[in-house]
């Protein structure tokens, strides 16, 4: 279709729904409500209508679950985008601009970012985006009692899993190690722990369009990640097992059948864990190990806000999200974690939220979540793209097929994955 | 030929002379109005989309690329696997429901535990594919502490715990999907099996026996002949279509890591391009629709009959005959016990806590009403369930005015009008959602809205007339000759004339409600195209919670038992209705 006639049907549309809606408005009174649709459901989603519920004018929350993407594509044919859009990626906000979906939006005097999380969300050097959530993916989790002495770098761990391996081989102990490899996602944020480690400086190159996944960097990352992986009676079942393992599953396994003894995982575990603890003794945290003793790497996922091109009231509402008391609600609920540094640190209820905040204001080590800076398909689902590769390099490291010939395969997936997406060398 | 008579007269008519559809139906070119609604339907929503589809798979924003994205999409890594994994659940799956379902309908007839055999086969059909995905993936949970079906499989392999097979494992993924989709269907193929069975006049077996025919001559000539060929191969069709329902049971099924292994087209197509239809997606589409369409062609020529049909004659009271041998019988019941066993583990699981459910099997701790207690405490389940209803009674309603009214004329079309428009609509009823998706939200979006529930309804509706036209047509044209007359002399208005057709289609009305309000209600992949916020029906809302599977078991098994209840109540009561129904309309 021409664009001529789609704008003007999208006007005729626009002009219809504000006739309707101004019709609805007559009735009850009120002004018209801004739309927002927004990736989180349950909880998650009470707490954010919190939220905006201290925003002065009515806003509407809708939901539209993990398939954020494909319900914004067909709300968008059908021309009825919504105000603003709370988008799980920041690859999605760069591709929503490029198209010309987006209006630039304004970020509240209160707001600051680290800046390697603000220039994500820009295009053409406007910004179309602001960070909403952040979420803390660099952290292993564990019982106290489970594992008495927490591992202080790399190498550690990998004695620990060691050990734990050879006693769990010898009398049926726990596993060193649950993971969720059914779940694609799990193994690419261990890589991207990995790889910050390693190559900090190649780490962002990556996710540009040069990006080359046959170079050292990657090779020496999946090098790592293969020594600890192939260790026999790393992981609860083995190799194969724990690819069918999904990722709430490998949460119980840690904190209530005691089958695992640590856990890779993001700070929103706890909400997981929580119904399953046995006892009252309550799961615990470290960093992931880096080569360096307490110099481990942080990787940070997030969750941005964008507005609609010819969205009413879309811009106001965005910059609105950005002011540092906005989220105050579910600051206080507990299981939030603002990517906003002006966020004070005595408004997080518990010191486990305290000291993740603090470590996220730490300047230089922070890294974004990489593959959800990916290109197209290459960002992964389930079945498709970085997911299902490394999930291929894990069964094939755990199967025992040397680590050599399980990184050239791999790399070669990566690399042919990032061109196909239009990026990559 | 039975004859109705009106007024205790048999009714006489100026154009006396042999009965033939022209003169019972005259055409009428006012009533070929009635028509619109479904030509408007079908044509928006249906045939406009897959034409655009055609067109988006041969261009690239607007240019003429040729062949270049199919060659693209089959060149992509694994497409050769996707394309044999379709072919082989089109072929294999319907061969074995077929040959079970001869069996077993064949074993259940004319004892008395047959009944109760056939009731059971028939529950699956009735169930939403999600609910089967639920029931198999909790039985093939690959650790044998919980999942019942790899305990057994690890106790008669020898093997250690550790060591369990793994039925959702990639070597053994597509034959778990399978047993799940042959579990759910074989009931049907049994229930059509069993009224073509009963169909054969047992005249005919005594004849063959009388000129000596031993046992397998009688099965020869007076069953497989006469009227098996033609079932089976109807039968075979059917399930063929059906097996491009594996998408709901796949996504359901699978962990995300095996999905590669389980893939089919249906997936590959949705996984390329979500809820758009461009390039590389259009011509994957394009393929499969060629390849789905063709497929019911290729069946429906060969089981084509004589239109209008000649009238059976109605098979006398059949004489008392033994029943089938013991083995036989005993084959039934054991498959009776067999088909039970996977909704004895779904209720199972049902009646445990999060907890309970989550850390161990059905079996290892006691009974609780948890995860029932949490789910009818909270709200999110009764608005799903409340808002399916709503959904499913108003596009059974409207699909049923919409094909009755345009059922009524099509009804006097004799010849190849007939014959084509009869094809038409059997391709229009097989066209795949997936591959129109993107065309069907364009259409949307101009008198609706994608993602409300009045465009979630309106793709129900598209999808469910050509079907239920077809079904009631059908029927209306196997109408005694003497029944349209009655019905002509005594309505004055043409809808006087249809009410009392309907009347004496009643079979063919209410299966065509039944199965389209169960497939409303059964939903997975249009609801998860076309719904949205405030229009979230049942099968996305049990798929969704299935990304957490095992933590989410007591109470997605719970969630599934509830769900379940009104389609199997519905088709449990008018299974009558449903097979004399189809037999008489549909299936031909």
């Amino acid at each position: 279709m021409r664009p001529a006639v789609r704008a003007r049907r999208r006007t005729l549309l626009r002009a219809a729904a504000a006739g309707a809606t101004a019709l609805a408005a007559g009735c009850s009174g009120g002004t018209r409500s801004v739309q927002v649709a927004v990736v989180w459901s349950t909880s998650e989603l009470d707490r954010f209508r919190e939220v905006v519920a201290g925003y002065p004018a009515p806003v509407q929350v809708v939901s539209a679950g993990n398939d954020i993407d494909a319900f914004l594509r067909a709300r968008h044919l059908a021309g009825t985008s919504p105000d603003v859009a709370i988008l799980p990626r920041p690859g999605l906000v760069t591709e929503y601009a490029e198209r010309g979906w987006l209006s630039p939006v304004r970020a509240s005097t209160g707001y600051a970012v680290p800046a390697e999380l603000g220039e994500l969300l820009t295009a053409e050097g406007q910004r179309y985006g602001v960070w909403v959530k952040a979420a803390h993916k660099s952290l292993v989790w564990h019982l106290p009692s489970m594992l008495p002495v927490q591992p202080v770098d790399w190498d550690a761990l990998v004695r620990r899993t060691q050990e734990l391996a050879a006693l769990a081989r010898r009398d049926g102990g726990p596993a060193p190690l649950a993971i969720g490899a059914a779940d694609g996602w799990v193994l690419t944020d261990w890589f991207e722990n990995v790889l910050a480690d390693v190559a900090p400086e190649s780490y962002n190159a990556l996710a540009r369009p040069d990006a080359d996944w046959q170079g050292r960097p990657v090779r020496e990352a999946l090098d790592r990640l293969a020594g600890l992986w192939s260790i026999n009676g790393a992981f609860v079942g083995g190799g194969r097992r724990a690819l069918l393992t999904q990722y709430e599953e490998s949460v119980i396994q840690v904190v209530h059948t005691r089958r695992a003894v640590m856990l890779v995982g993001a700070d929103f575990t706890a909400d997981v864990a929580n119904p399953f603890r046995r006892g009252s003794e309550a799961p615990v945290t470290f960093r992931f190990p880096g080569t360096q003793p307490g110099g481990g790497p942080l990787i940070v996922g997030g969750d941005a806000a964008v507005a609609f091109a010819d969205a009413r009231g879309g811009v106001e509402l965005v910059e609105w999200l950005t002011r540092a008391d906005s989220f105050q609600p579910w600051l206080r609920a507990g299981g939030y974690l603002s990517p906003n540094t002006n966020v004070t640190i005595g408004s997080y209820r518990d010191g486990v939220g305290q000291r993740l905040a603090m470590e996220m204001r730490a300047p230089g080590t922070l890294r974004f979540d990489l593959s959800d800076q990916l290109p197209g398909a290459f960002t992964g689902s389930d079945g498709v793209g970085i997911w299902r590769i490394m999930q291929g390099f894990f069964a094939d490291v755990t199967d025992g097929v040397r680590a050599s010939e399980a990184i050239r395969r791999v790399t070669g997936l990566l690399a042919a994955a990032a061109r196909s997406a239009g990026g990559g060398r | 030929m039975s004859q109705v008579r009106v007024l205790g007269e048999l009714a006489v008519l100026d154009d006396v002379g042999p009965a033939r559809r022209g003169r019972a139906y005259p055409a009428a070119g006012a009533t070929s109005a009635l028509l619109l609604p479904a030509a408007v339907l079908l044509g928006g929503l249906v045939l406009w989309p897959v034409l655009r589809t055609m067109h988006a798979s041969v261009t690239t924003d607007g240019h003429w690329v040729g062949a270049a994205h199919f060659r693209t999409a089959l060149a992509a890594p694994g497409t050769g696997a996707v394309v044999g994994r379709t072919v082989l659940w089109a072929l294999l799956v319907p061969a074995v429901v077929t040959a079970l379902g001869y069996l077993l309908a064949a074993a259940s007839r004319r004892s008395q535990e047959g009944g109760l055999v056939r009731l059971i086969l028939l529950v699956p059909v009735a169930l939403p594919l999600v609910v089967t995905g639920v029931t198999f993936r909790l039985m093939y949970d690959p650790d044998p502490s919980r999942g019942s079906a790899t305990l057994v499989a690890t106790r008669l392999t020898g093997r250690s715990v550790e060591d369990a097979p793994q039925l959702l494992g990639p070597g053994m993924v597509t034959v778990a999907l399978m047993s799940a989709f042959v579990w759910a269907w074989v009931g049907l193929a049994v229930l059509v099996f069993r009224s073509a069975l009963d169909a054969v006049p047992p005249s005919l077996a005594d004849a063959v026996r009388a000129y000596g025919g031993a046992r397998r001559h009688v099965l020869w000539d007076a069953q497989w002949r006469p009227l098996l060929l033609r079932t089976t191969a109807v039968v075979f069709a059917l399930v063929a279509v059906g097996t491009s329902r594996t998408f709901d049971l796949i996504l359901v099924m699978t962990p995300g890591s095996v999905r590669d292994e389980a893939s089919v087209l249906a997936l590959r197509i949705w996984q390329t391009s979500g809820g758009t239809t461009t390039g590389d997606g259009a011509a994957l589409g394009v393929v499969w629709l060629v390849a789905v369409i063709g497929g019911i062609m290729v069946a429906a020529l060969f089981v084509r009959q004589a239109w209008p049909p000649p009238r059976v004659e109605a098979a006398p009271e059949p004489a008392p005959a033994a029943p089938p041998r013991r083995v036989f019988r005993l084959l039934a019941a054991g498959a009776a016990i067999a088909w039970l066993v996977p909704l004895a583990v779904l209720v199972a699981t049902s009646a445990h806590g999060r907890v309970d459910a989550a850390a161990r099997g059905w079996w290892s701790a006691p009974p609780n009403g948890e995860s029932y207690r949490d789910l009818v405490t909270g709200t999110e389940l009764w608005r799903t369930l409340g808002f399916t209803l709503l959904l499913a009674t108003a596009v059974t309603a409207t699909v049923l005015v919409v094909a009755l009214l345009a059922a009524y004329p099509l009804a006097w079309l004799t010849g190849p009008a007939a014959q084509a428009t009869g094809l038409l609509l059997l391709a229009a009823s097989v066209v795949p959602i997936q591959v129109i998706a993107g065309p069907v939200n364009e259409v949307l979006g101009l008198v609706l809205s994608s993602g409300t529930a009045q465009g979630l309804a309106l793709v129900h509706i598209a999808l469910g007339v050509p079907f239920a036209v077809l079904v009631l047509r059908n029927a209306f044209a196997d109408l005694p000759v003497e029944q349209v007359r009655d019905a002509r002399l005594g309505g004055r208005r043409w809808w006087h004339t249809l009410r009392r057709l309907a009347r004496h289609n009643l079979s063919a009305v209410v299966a065509v409600s039944v199965l389209e309000f169960v497939q409303v209600w059964n939903d997975l992949v249009v609801g998860r195209l076309f719904g949205g916020p405030g229009a979230s029906p049942l099968g996305p809302f049990l798929a969704e919670q299935t990304r957490g599977f095992v933590s989410n078991s007591g109470a997605l098994a719970a969630s599934s038992v509830l769900a379940s209840v009104l389609p199997v109540v519905l088709v449990v009561l008018s299974r009558r209705h449903l097979v004399a129904g189809l037999v008489s309309g549909g299936v031909r």
